[in-house]
């Protein structure tokens, strides 16, 4: 009892340090027919596998998850089992709606830092043409209130409120700004799903002509439906170094959750939005000030391109119009100051157990080179990932190239 | 006319009449516009009015259609048709739009006509590719011990003669028919090729005389074992593994507890009243009512009555049809999930409805609002129908 009592909130030392040593993705597309579930998740362990120069004798415990509700599947875990390479493992399954990808990663890593085990292969899918994620996602709601109005992740407010704030012009040119920059990354990474080859030409056009889902968000903005999985090996330091080239460090993760019910995001006084409280938290217990200086890349979970300029500008603690200068500068594109979703992000590429966990994946592979056509072309040292679902449940995960930061200060 | 996935945008308008169901259209009325742009393209104009279709091709403007759909090229029009692109895609990307309601493209399109499929194209192969494979095609461990020579004679176009010569495990075939034929087989070149490439049965083409057997007919029977199939290689691999999806529709009746805190906020509703409770420590008043307030972690045993009239804080019109899963139809757009701020309540919680369908055009943020109650009242969110425009107390609030 003693011991409980010093705990304070937020601590969450790490024991020892953890690796990303294997990371394995399916392609990602709108349609795969010609796989079931466990088929498609074997492909993206294999995968994970061959990258890690692993065999499954070497994982000592497994995490899978999805959205559930989305194929209305509620024991995924036990049909995918040889798919996974979970039969006889320990295995947890773990489903946080979108976020579960992130989720995932941030299990992985508390399994393997608390020294409960030394390798864990965590594994998120979706395959979305198989159910309504529009449906799924508003039979998720509130049944008590919210299910009967809510419309899946659709939702235009935040482009009321930029438009608000910055003048209709402003900020629908820099919502579109935004949507073609990341078509532009998405036709540099292969693996991306949807790669329209959109022009900053077309901008105008678009964004008078895309079909309208709510209010000022239309078809353009928003993300794609995606099947897909992906898979990633952590292991401890010292097997890391043992196994492992170019193993990637995870620094810090942080999930917070603190919506009680949408009611309070609404109104005319606005909570600290759980964006800004998570980034906040997490780089003052890493002790850093200035994280468009620090980071190198953000893989950042973008449902729309009107969400994803909006939480720029949380994530990154930018205040005013920061974020929309930047965009208009090119200091988000691959070769800018801090180069944004080179993967193409959600909005190019979208199933969604796999999605948050797409976002390390994807800035792993920029930190080890690996990442293809979308490569970051100077050194990328340090990159943040972040995670997203239900009613802004939020992760941001801190990868490293080299293990010598300052340990955390966590109070 | 510039073919895409092996058929033309003509096709497709051509077979509507014939793929059209007048059953289903029966209480229908539309003009339809199209237009795919580009090689291959043009203009039509669909006329479906009560269980009857006319297609007319359009040379110039299209006008008086109810709706329109604009293609940018016809690979486009016609993959979407087909299913080969994904409709979804292209509505994004823009390559293809829709003028008016997408619903009736979503769910009236696919009832009243029958999907369009590509015409099967008649084989290229000729019998003369196929005798060609035949050596090749042998398989000498099927064919241990044998000696003899079939004989094919293929009338008509596409035909000749030829003599397979099977002997010692080695197959070989010579131009001609030779004098000591164990059997000799006469068809049609087109019945020979159809036979081979399985759309035709060798039974029913000898049982209805197309094929005549001179000779050893055990020999002509056994001779098909002694080689692997035929393939057509300018078929499709793909084409060749069927893809079979299980379609599977879920409705679950669901009871969900309240609880006495938020019964609390539903018992208030049947006596239209809505009732919040407040957290003592910051004075937030919580709708819909929570047992404890997060931000100060206490409990909230004071109840206040809010509104009924309130303001608009926010309003999402949606256009997208999407299931309701209440009651697993789709539901009628637009509508508005719109944020209310009650009167009384403190600034922080909103609550979200429906808004009258005449005011959704004008409705703006700040607007007052009033609630329309139902008239039977059981105690769920059914019993405020929606909010209305209040121009009576504009104003006086904020």
């Amino acid at each position: 009892m003693k011991k409980q009592s010093k705990m304070q909130t937020g601590t969450h030392r790490k024991n020892r340090n953890v690796a990303i040593v294997g990371v394995g993705m399916t392609s990602l597309s709108s349609h795969k027919e010609d796989q079931n579930q466990p088929e498609m998740i074997h492909e993206a362990v294999r995968a994970a596998l061959a990258d890690a120069n692993l065999t499954l004798d070497d994982v000592d415990c497994i995490v899978h998850g999805n959205m559930e509700l989305f194929e209305m599947q509620f024991q995924p875990d036990m049909w995918h089992v040889l798919g996974s390479g979970a039969y006889g493992k320990d295995e947890y399954r773990i489903t946080t709606g979108g976020t579960v990808g992130a989720t995932m990663v941030c299990a992985a890593d508390n399994l393997v830092a608390s020294g409960l085990y030394d390798t864990v292969l965590a594994i998120g899918f979706e395959k979305l043409q198989e159910g309504n994620t529009t449906g799924g996602i508003t039979n998720m709601a509130d049944p008590l209130w919210f299910r009967n109005i809510q419309t899946g992740a659709l939702t235009g407010t935040t482009a009321g409120m930029l438009i608000d704030e910055f003048g209709e012009e402003r900020a629908k040119k820099a919502a579109m700004k935004y949507r073609i920059l990341m078509d532009k990354h998405a036709m540099l990474n292969e693996r991306a799903h949807r790669r329209f080859g959109l022009e900053y030409e077309q901008a105008e056009d678009l964004m008078k002509t895309s079909p309208q889902l709510v209010g000022e968000l239309r078809l353009i903005h928003m993300c794609s439906q995606s099947d897909g999985a992906c898979a990633m090996i952590f292991t401890h330091e010292e097997k890391a170094r043992k196994i492992s080239g170019k193993p990637v460090w995870v620094r810090d993760h942080i999930t917070v959750h603190r919506e009680e019910t949408m009611s309070n995001l609404y109104a005319f006084e606005k909570p600290e939005m759980t964006h800004h409280y998570a980034a906040r938290k997490l780089f003052e217990r890493n002790g850093i000030t200035d994280p468009v200086a620090y980071f190198d890349v953000f893989e950042m979970y973008d449902p729309s391109s009107w969400w994803g300029l909006d939480w720029l500008r949380e994530f990154l603690m930018l205040k005013g119009d920061e974020h929309i200068r930047m965009l208009e500068d090119g200091e988000f594109d691959l070769d800018g100051r801090l180069p944004i979703n080179p993967s193409g992000g959600v909005i190019a590429s979208n199933p969604i157990g796999a999605t948050a966990m797409l976002r390390p994946a994807f800035a792993a592979l920029q930190i080890r080179g690996d990442a293809g056509g979308c490569q970051i072309r100077k050194p990328v040292n340090h990159a943040l990932a972040s995670g997203f679902g239900g009613t802004l449940w939020t992760v941001l995960i801190m990868l490293e190239k080299d293990l010598n930061w300052q340990e955390a200060n966590h109070g | 006319m510039a073919e895409f996935f092996g058929t033309t945008v003509a096709d497709i308008f051509n077979t509507m009449p014939t793929r059209f169901k007048p059953e289903e259209a029966r209480d229908v009325d539309i003009i339809i516009g199209y237009e795919c742009r580009g090689d291959g393209g043009g203009k039509w104009k669909v006329h479906i009015k009560n269980g009857t279709i006319q297609v007319e091709e359009v040379a110039g403007e299209l006008t008086g259609c109810k709706m329109s759909v604009h293609a940018a090229d016809a690979e486009t029009f016609i993959g979407v048709t087909l299913g080969k692109i994904a409709a979804i895609e292209v509505l994004t990307s823009g390559k293809l739009r829709v003028v008016g309601d997408p619903r009736v493209l979503m769910m009236l399109l696919p009832k009243v006509f029958v999907q369009y499929t590509v015409p099967a194209k008649k084989s290229a192969v000729a019998a003369k590719d196929i005798i060609a494979t035949i050596a090749e095609r042998f398989r000498p461990d099927k064919a241990a011990g044998v000696a003899m020579k079939v004989g094919y004679d293929l009338t008509g176009a596409g035909g000749g003669q030829w003599t397979i010569v099977i002997q010692d495990g080695k197959c070989a075939v010579e131009e001609g028919l030779a004098k000591d034929l164990t059997v000799k087989m006469t068809m049609p070149a087109d019945v020979y090729t159809g036979m081979m490439l399985g759309t035709i049965s060798g039974e029913t083409a000898f049982t209805s005389g197309q094929v005549k057997i001179d000779g050893d007919m055990m020999a002509a029977g056994a001779t098909s074992r002694f080689f692997s199939k035929y393939v057509d290689p300018s078929a499709q691999a793909g084409e060749a593994e069927e893809l079979i999806t299980i379609k599977v529709t879920n409705a679950i009746d669901c009871r969900f507890a309240t609880g006495p805190v938020m019964g609390m906020w539903f018992k208030g509703l049947k006596e239209k009243k809505f009732l919040a409770n407040v957290c003592p420590k910051c004075g937030r008043t919580q709708v819909p009512p929570r047992e404890i307030c997060a931000f100060c972690r206490v409990r909230c045993n004071e109840w206040v009555e809010l509104g009924p009239r309130g303001t608009i804080t926010a309003a999402d019109v949606v256009y997208f049809a999407s299931p309701d899963p209440l009651t697993g139809a789709v539901r009628e757009t637009p509508y508005a999930m719109t944020w209310v701020l009650l009167d009384n309540a403190s600034a922080q919680e909103a609550f979200c409805l429906d808004i009258k369908k005449e005011d959704l055009g004008r409705m703006k943020v700040g607007d007052r609002v009033r609630p329309v109650w139902a008239e039977k009242r059981t105690g769920s969110f059914r019993d405020v129908l929606y909010f209305e425009l209040d121009q009576e107390t504009r104003g006086e609030k904020r």
